[in-house]
């Protein structure tokens, strides 16, 4: 792991010091064939669920969502590189390593084992976060970057006293997941709850989640259309799996229950949000952000729900991770048509991109949950067994809710793609390999949808049992 | 001498609630930066003398020096010393300030039990309290970076009641923490002031639905 650190670290200096395109590209296929070597490490050399440097393990729930993120972040880079044609070398190149240091950054949090480690990465992504979103250096991604930087970091420390409370209450001086889930059955349960709400609130601002879902809407407003496609799928994984692992080391203690109807609340919150503000805003950007606190919502509703229903919230994440990554660089394809992502007054796409718009309006029907999408079968899982524990008002609440990002979805994406144009076209012409390109993961997430392999079924059912 | 000293940290999270003038919450923040040297070396001095002489250099530094001076150097850079944006009086913030105390006091009380020291955890959280208290009445940027610190402070303070046992790495990402965090919200500020050329939060509304 400390090899990996290094050798990432030094392609990212390089990439910072790069100045023209083909230095970038060069440094790009260095870097993601450090991360598929490692990958491959991981799974067929060997390293898989062993340890490194004490406080890295490569367990399901890392692998899994780390060959995720090595794809969402090769696409969110060489799509970069087609999106900054023509920028400042130095903006791009400062832009291009940050890129780096955060897959760096999220794979650390991926395989720690330890909640202050996990906890220290989760803040380096901030920091790396915050330039990728002021690459543009205007007014507007410098507020993101500040409100990013700020919410994200005062989060944080909330999270850390929480943290704090946890290894007091269990008096464990190893803050392993393990030596800490070995401790909790003894733990006073009233410590385990409160340290449990302030890691939850902390670790929102990362996952999405209510309370502090809106730095994440404003970081992928504010970002690169690439950039958002990382942020929203793979930041999201980050703090998601930091979350899902308290919640695993917490399940043997006699709070769990307590916990899980914290969780049902906070997933239900987030519906509600994500589900409201869909139709409120006026910003494809945002829109998609929205979505991701939407999905983030019904994933922790499945942690919440228990039985199969933990099960489906890993599959959630994630095939959302490969939808939305695939959305948000479509984006970055609209946005070299328009120069813009105005709902009211962008249109016709479906005659200015016709595969784009495809790819558009495939993503939405995918995103809503409608065969072959995958969200279909883990949404069906979570309703399957939030009915079979007789939970009957989140049965209500998530059905109603769900119809409201339905409509949404239809009347937004629809009129991006029919409505008459409004705003003057971008005198450059788009490229229309980046709209294949994007196409690309959300067919995967339809196979995925239509036939899983028995391999990652039982890996998510590793990763899933408690 | 450690209730002495909590207790003059206790004295300087009221005292933030009335000071209005920029300088003062520098200064206010180099105070708990000292008090909290004072009450790691006592409180910790049992732990490893290599441990020890981490924390304490590291409190030193960078609470009681470094952010203090980056502190009055954002001052200093964008020339506003004078406060007087905040939407409460001096008496009502007082008085909130008090109402933070008797929750913090009420929660500790209520959780009462052997496995943490309740002084500490109970000043903790009316200094977690106070911060979000700053960063939510107050409107200017400023307050909300001295909130954070406030914030980062009182964890900090947590961190020592469990600081016999506390392992290094705890120590290390406060570091980062106040290191990172703050030194980029120094850049940010001045950024922002060049940028925007206004330090109201209230400008910063661009960005939203």
């Amino acid at each position: 792991m400390i090899s990996y650190f290094i050798l990432s670290i030094v392609i990212a200096i390089a990439t910072f010091l790069s100045r023209n395109e083909r230095q970038f590209f060069a440094t790009g296929v260095a870097f993601y064939a450090v991360q598929i070597v490692f990958a491959l490490q991981i799974i067929f050399g060997g390293l898989y669920e062993t340890s490194s440097a004490t406080v890295f393990t490569f367990d399901a729930a890392g692998t899994l969502f780390y060959v995720l993120l090595t794809v969402v972040s090769a696409y969110a880079y060489f799509h970069s590189e087609a999106y900054m044609i023509g920028s400042n070398a130095r903006q791009t190149g400062i832009y291009s390593g940050l890129l780096m240091l955060l897959t760096t950054a999220i794979t650390g949090v991926y395989f720690a084992n330890n909640i202050a480690v996990t906890w220290i990465l989760l803040e380096t992504t901030t920091l790396c976060s915050a330039g990728i979103i002021y690459h543009r250096r205007t007014t507007q991604t410098l507020e993101a970057a500040w409100k990013y930087l700020f919410v994200c970091s005062t989060g944080i420390a909330v999270a850390y006293l929480g943290i704090l409370l946890l290894c007091a209450a269990t008096k464990c001086e190893s803050l392993s997941y393990e030596a800490v889930a070995a401790a909790v059955a003894t733990a006073n349960p009233l410590y385990l709850k409160t340290a449990f709400l302030l890691i939850l609130c902390g670790y929102s601002c990362k996952a999405e989640l209510f309370p502090l879902y809106t730095v994440g809407v404003d970081a992928n407003f504010a970002a690169p259309s690439p950039a958002s496609a990382l942020i929203s799928t793979g930041l999201v994984n980050a703090g998601f799996l930091a979350i899902f692992r308290i919640y695993k080391l917490l399940s043997g203690s006699e709070v769990f229950h307590w916990i899980c109807n914290v969780l049902l609340l906070t997933g239900i919150l987030s519906l509600v949000i994500g589900a409201l503000f869909l139709r409120r805003t006026n910003n494809y950007k945002r829109f998609l952000s929205y979505s991701t606190v939407e999905n983030m919502g019904i994933a922790i509703i499945g942690l919440g729900i228990g039985g199969i229903g933990v099960w489906a919230a890993i599959f959630h994440v994630a095939c959302h991770t490969l939808i939305k990554s695939s959305l948000f660089l479509q984006m970055a394809v609209v946005r070299q048509i328009y120069d813009g992502y105005r709902i009211n007054r962008i249109g016709d796409y479906i005659r200015i991109n016709p595969i784009g718009a495809a790819g558009l309006i495939a993503g939405m029907v995918v995103l809503m949950a409608f065969p072959p999408s995958p969200l279909f079968v883990s949404e069906l899982m979570i309703l399957k067994q939030t009915i079979l524990v007789n939970n009957w008002w989140i049965v209500a609440a998530m059905l109603l809710l769900i119809c409201i990002v339905i409509y949404s979805f239809c009347s937004r994406m629809i009129r991006l793609c029919y409505q008459p144009n409004q705003d003057e076209l971008h005198p450059s012409k788009s490229d229309r390999t980046l709209s294949w390109s994007a196409l690309s993961l959300l067919i995967v997430a339809m196979i995925l949808g239509m036939w899983r392999p028995e391999i990652l079924v039982e890996f998510i059912a590793q990763i899933a049992s408690l | 001498m450690i209730p002495a000293l909590i207790l003059l940290y206790v004295v300087t999270l009221f005292y933030l609630s009335i000071t209005e003038r920029f300088r003062n919450f520098a200064s206010i923040v180099s105070i708990q930066g000292w008090l909290l040297f004072a009450i790691a070396l006592l409180r910790l001095h049992t732990i490893n003398p290599a441990e020890l002489a981490f924390i304490a250099i590291e409190t030193l530094l960078f609470k009681a020096l470094l952010v203090p001076a980056i502190l009055f150097a954002v001052i200093r850079h964008t020339k506003i010393n004078r406060v007087r944006t905040s939407g409460s009086s001096q008496f009502g913030a007082l008085l909130f300030s008090l109402t933070m105390l008797a929750i913090s006091a009420s929660v500790t009380c209520y959780i009462s039990d052997s496995t943490v020291d309740l002084v500490f955890f109970g000043v903790a959280l009316y200094a977690l309290l106070s911060g979000l208290m700053l960063i939510v009445f107050r409107s200017r940027l400023f307050f909300h970076l001295v909130g954070f610190l406030i914030i980062e402070n009182g964890v900090f303070l947590f961190s020592m009641a469990i600081g016999v046992e506390m392992p290094l790495v705890i120590n290390i990402a406060i570091l980062l923490d106040v290191l990172m965090s703050v030194l980029m919200l120094g850049i940010f500020f001045t950024r922002i002031d060049n940028k925007i050329h206004a330090d109201d939060a209230d400008s910063l509304t661009h960005v939203k639905d």
